[in-house]
């Protein structure tokens, strides 16, 4: 890491970025740096998964029942194919499938992650610069939310869901609701999170300053309030988006998830657990620790984030 | 002169950050005799309460104290281990803090912390400790505190909560007593009260008190000397009234005309252009030459050293030469 | 004189419902309480001149000032500017034209600008609600000079508030109050989070701003040093009602009120080197239950029964039964 030393003068935007405390502290940090470094990778594995993965997991023309069952880095006994991480009974490659699952996973925890931002924030900022009625009406609906498991209420979701969409649509929406139902679990933390900050904020006089122009209660709230109260949602945002992924893998593994047609990595553990006591093992290792990997490491990130923002622990 | 009560000599206190070691105080030396109030005085970073910190041994890292020793009476005690220390601050020196809910735990009712003070300083038993708690209360003017000393700190008025914090920096009867800000958050009417009471116990006890506030009207009323600091120096240091009816040091001669007075009729406030550097920017030479009216060559090179003017020591090159400088200085104040 | 006041208030309340949640009022048992912060505040301010309120915490001065330019709405009485009052205007223009007229600078310039925003877009904030200058180019060139004006440089406009110091900042709101091209500046406690040195720059710098274009300001201040150095005019209030209002210096050389006396009595100052002063009295009463009748009796060495009963009108400046019965020498 020693490429961007300042050079002598003047410094360009990225030195001094470098230089700022925050790059300092996540310099310090081993632990950090190769969280990133890892969360990165696996990111981005999974958005390239079609240029990296040597085969196509879902294409059934491509499968071929004679590679069923191969184990890690030995070629197959029967077709002498070599598939690094195994392969499934159908022969499937299990590296490919991990690649194309972590996207899914990946794509459903983002978006419910920006859905559930998008609810939490905005309801918290009016609960929490309205005040009254409005505030506690938001607010009792988010305690009461909150005293219910988050997976409940994802299944819960997805039930109602499911009975609602007709079924010929319901493979392809999927997606949506598992979307739907993980972002309805968890928006209430940012509500109160983002209430807590509007509080403090709005009692600033730069608010006053805003209002004495003459300026309407949502441009203050929008224009003023909401990027000072920007930070610890960053910081939410980012362990939920680890949550938000275990928590797909949970409603999949459960059977309500992804379809086998396109599977995540929780339907993925969700095959493979069936041959943890026959000895294909790999089947159901690979994708775990691959989960576990991306949970920790952006969990790992998370944490350092909220203690870099956080100015009473600096 | 007989032995000050506490003598500080080069105190020198450094921050280490990543980028540089910040010096907050560079090696003052003052003295406070038996029964004497030292008005410190500054605006802020001027380094008065670092001053305090650095004499009770509170200067947490990543600040330390570089250099220079405090002795209290006769006895040096910036060295001694932390646990050492701990028994002199409380015993031997007491505090006032700005804020009286700082040093009063919400949680405790009045009495029983007064009681615990006087318990581990000294060996009296619980029912004269007590009395004494009482008796403290009393000197301190709380109106009946015999039923008070039972009353949470939350019952207390802010300036009754300040005669708290006082009567417990007096439990054991300290030689001396460090008053940070300790009028600040009062209403004025409080103030002069919690002023006067300061002054009171002081001359009645010979306790001595290093005062500091950034309120020049405190310190006029209360303090017998007075040191003006700027940039972790000492400018100016000597008897309260020549201080602030003719201060010599450009910097306090600034200060004094800066506030705006109740008597007296200036049109314009005297204005020091420029404020106080940071202490990642202090200029060399005297740290006060960039915003200084009568600089010169030599300020921006070498810095002053305290010397003495009549009762008064200055650290000013404008007083270093008895020649024409010096005189022209005088003339100018 | 003869000329009307640009600014009327009358008989200005605000009632404060300070009362524990309802849940907590049902089990304890207790009823409403209410704090009364301004109770009936009357007075004029003139085109050109310094208005000052002076007073101690609980005082209700700040109440005022958050009245008068309508970031609070008073429980009752009016606030009238140029003989219009506030609660007339119902059309959104008018109210913006009225807004127009008045700003405000605050205690704190830590928190008076918005972090997130750098200093040209916060100077640039008024001008643009108000639509007084169009084009980018323009409020750019209007912005610089709004800060040359105030001492700054134009190319401060380009960085973030927490790259000044306090005195800086304080110039970047007072550059944002000019903005708008406000005649009416009202300044709560525009010196009290600034050093000394610093305070003398501001204050200079807002006697410089007054005489340039004729501002009227109303000034909230505790510093009675302050408020003599910059006041034309001055209010002194006790606990949510004004006691005594007097021309600027002679408030000093001849205060009325016992409060007064005793404020003047207690403020410690540099003319006071070694002189002896006398003792003050008690401390203010909690304002949920102020005494009765005037407030201050509980403290005042002139008190006699009427005080405790009846609440004394202001009477040619001064609230004061002893003073307008005569019983003192107004000297």
């Amino acid at each position: 890491m020693t490429t961007a030393v300042p050079p002598a003068k003047p410094p360009g935007r990225l030195a001094r970025w470098w230089d700022s405390d925050i790059a300092f502290s996540f310099r310090s940090s081993p632990v950090t740096v190769m969280a990133t470094l890892l969360a990165l990778l696996l990111v981005l594995a999974a958005v390239a998964a079609p240029l990296i993965a040597p085969y196509d997991p879902f294409d059934p023309a491509s499968l071929d029942l004679s590679d069923g069952f191969s184990k890690p880095m030995e070629p197959n006994e029967i077709t002498g194919k070599v598939f690094w991480l195994g392969s499934d009974g159908q022969g499937r490659d299990i590296f490919s499938a991990i690649l194309y699952g972590s996207r899914i996973s990946l794509l459903v925890g983002a978006a419910s992650v920006l859905f559930s931002l998008v609810i939490g924030v905005g309801l918290g900022l009016v609960a929490g610069y309205v005040g009254g009625r409005t505030e506690a009406l938001i607010m009792r609906v988010a305690d009461i939310q909150l005293s219910f498991p988050a997976i409940l209420v994802a299944l819960l979701v997805f039930g109602v869901a499911r009975g609602l969409i007709p079924p010929a649509l319901q493979e392809r929406a999927t997606l949506f609701v598992l979307v739907a139902a993980i972002g309805l679990s968890n928006w209430a933390q940012y509500a109160r999170t983002v209430r807590g900050s509007t509080l403090v904020e709005k009692n600033k006089v730069y608010v006053d300053a805003a209002r004495l122009i003459g300026l309407k209660a949502w441009p203050v709230m929008l224009k003023h309030v909401l990027p000072n109260v920007a930070g610890p949602v960053l910081v939410i945002a980012t362990i939920n988006l680890a949550l938000a992924v275990i928590e797909e893998a949970t409603l999949s593994f459960l059977g309500v998830g992804m379809p086998p047609t396109q599977p995540s990595l929780g339907t993925l553990i969700r095959f493979g657990q069936q041959y943890l006591f026959s000895g294909e093992w790999w089947i159901l290792l690979f994708p775990s620790l691959v989960l576990v990997l991306l949970a920790l490491s952006i969990n790992l990130f998370g944490d350092w984030l909220r203690d870099a923002l956080n100015p009473k622990l600096r | 002169m007989s032995q000050p009560v506490l003598s500080v000599r080069d105190l020198t206190v450094e921050f280490v950050t990543r980028r540089a070691t910040l010096r907050a105080l560079d090696k003052i030396s003052f003295d406070i005799a038996r029964g004497e109030v030292l008005g410190v005085v500054g605006e802020s970073g001027a380094g008065k309460s670092v001053t305090g910190s650095a004499i009770i041994g509170l200067i947490d890292p990543p600040g330390r104290i570089a250099g220079g020793e405090v002795v209290l009476s006769g006895e040096r005690v910036d060295n001694l281990p932390p646990d050492a220390m701990r028994k002199v601050r409380g015993k031997r020196i007491g505090m006032i803090f700005q804020d009286p809910l700082t040093s009063l735990n919400p949680l405790y009712r009045v009495g029983e912390q007064l009681i615990e003070t006087i318990q581990t300083h000294t060996d009296l038993n619980a029912s004269d400790a007590r009395k004494r708690a009482i008796a403290l209360l009393d000197e301190v003017g709380i109106p009946a505190p015999e039923r008070r000393i039972d009353g949470y700190p939350h019952e207390f008025s802010g300036g009754m909560r300040q005669r708290v914090v006082i009567a417990l920096a007096l439990c054991a009867e300290p030689e001396f007593i460090i008053a940070d800000e300790p009028t600040t958050a009062l209403d004025v009417s409080v103030q002069a009260q919690i002023i006067a009471l300061i002054k009171r116990l002081c001359k009645e006890r010979g306790t001595s008190v290093m005062l500091v506030t950034h309120d020049m009207g405190v310190i006029a009323e209360t303090a017998d000397r007075v040191a003006v600091m700027y940039a972790g120096r000492i400018a100016e240091i000597g008897p309260v009234r020549e201080v602030v009816k003719q201060p010599l040091h450009p910097y306090a001669k600034g200060l004094m005309g800066a506030i705006p007075s109740l008597e007296g009729d200036a049109e314009r406030l005297v204005q020091i252009p420029g404020s106080m550097p940071r202490l990642s920017a202090i200029p060399p030479g005297c740290a006060f030459n960039p915003r200084c009216a009568q600089v010169f060559a030599r300020c921006h090179v070498e810095r002053p050293e305290l010397i003495p003017v009549g009762d008064r020591k200055v650290a000013c090159h404008l007083y270093d030469e008895p020649g024409a400088m010096g005189g022209k200085a005088e003339i100018a104040a | 004189m003869s000329e009307a006041p640009l600014i009327q208030v009358r008989d200005l309340r605000r009632v404060f419902d300070v009362s524990k949640p309802w849940l907590n009022r049902v089990l304890e048992n207790s009823p409403r309480q209410y704090l009364k912060a301004v109770d009936g505040v009357s007075f004029d301010i003139r085109k050109g001149e310094t208005f000052a309120l002076v007073g101690e915490s609980g005082s209700g001065k700040s109440t005022v000032a958050r009245m008068v330019v309508g970031l609070l709405p008073p429980s009752d009485g009016t606030v009238s500017i140029a003989g219009v009052s506030m609660n007339d205007v119902n059309v959104a223009q008018e109210r913006q034209r009225l807004r127009r007229r008045i700003q405000m600078i605050f205690q704190d310039p830590y928190a008076s600008l918005n972090p997130r925003w750098r200093v040209g877009r916060i100077i640039a904030e008024p001008i643009r609600a108000f639509q007084i200058i169009d084009g980018e180019a323009d409020i750019l060139a209007r912005v610089g000079e709004l800060l040359t004006l105030v001492g700054l440089h134009p190319d401060d406009a380009k960085k973030f508030p927490h790259e000044f110091s306090g005195g800086q900042r304080q110039r970047i709101a007072i550059a944002r109050a000019l903005a708008s091209n406000a005649e009416f500046i009202v300044c709560d406690e525009p010196t009290s989070a600034l050093d000394v040195s610093v305070q003398a720059q501001i204050l200079n710098l807002m006697r410089d701003l007054q005489q340039k274009f004729g501002l009227t300001y109303l000034f909230i201040s505790h510093n009675l040093a302050v408020v003599r150095h910059m006041a034309t005019r001055i209010g002194v209030m006790y606990l949510g009602r004004l006691v005594e209002v007097s021309e600027g210096k002679s408030l000093f050389s001849n205060p009325r009120h016992p409060y007064t006396r005793m404020l003047l009595d207690a403020v410690p100052d540099l003319a006071m080197v070694g002189k002896a002063r006398e003792g003050v009295k008690g401390e203010i009463p909690n304002p949920i239950s102020p005494p009765s009748g005037c407030t201050f009796h509980p403290r005042c060495p002139l008190v006699f029964d009427r005080c405790r009963v009846e609440n004394p009108p202001v009477i040619d400046g001064v609230a004061c039964h002893a003073v307008n019965e005569g019983r003192v020498a107004a000297a």
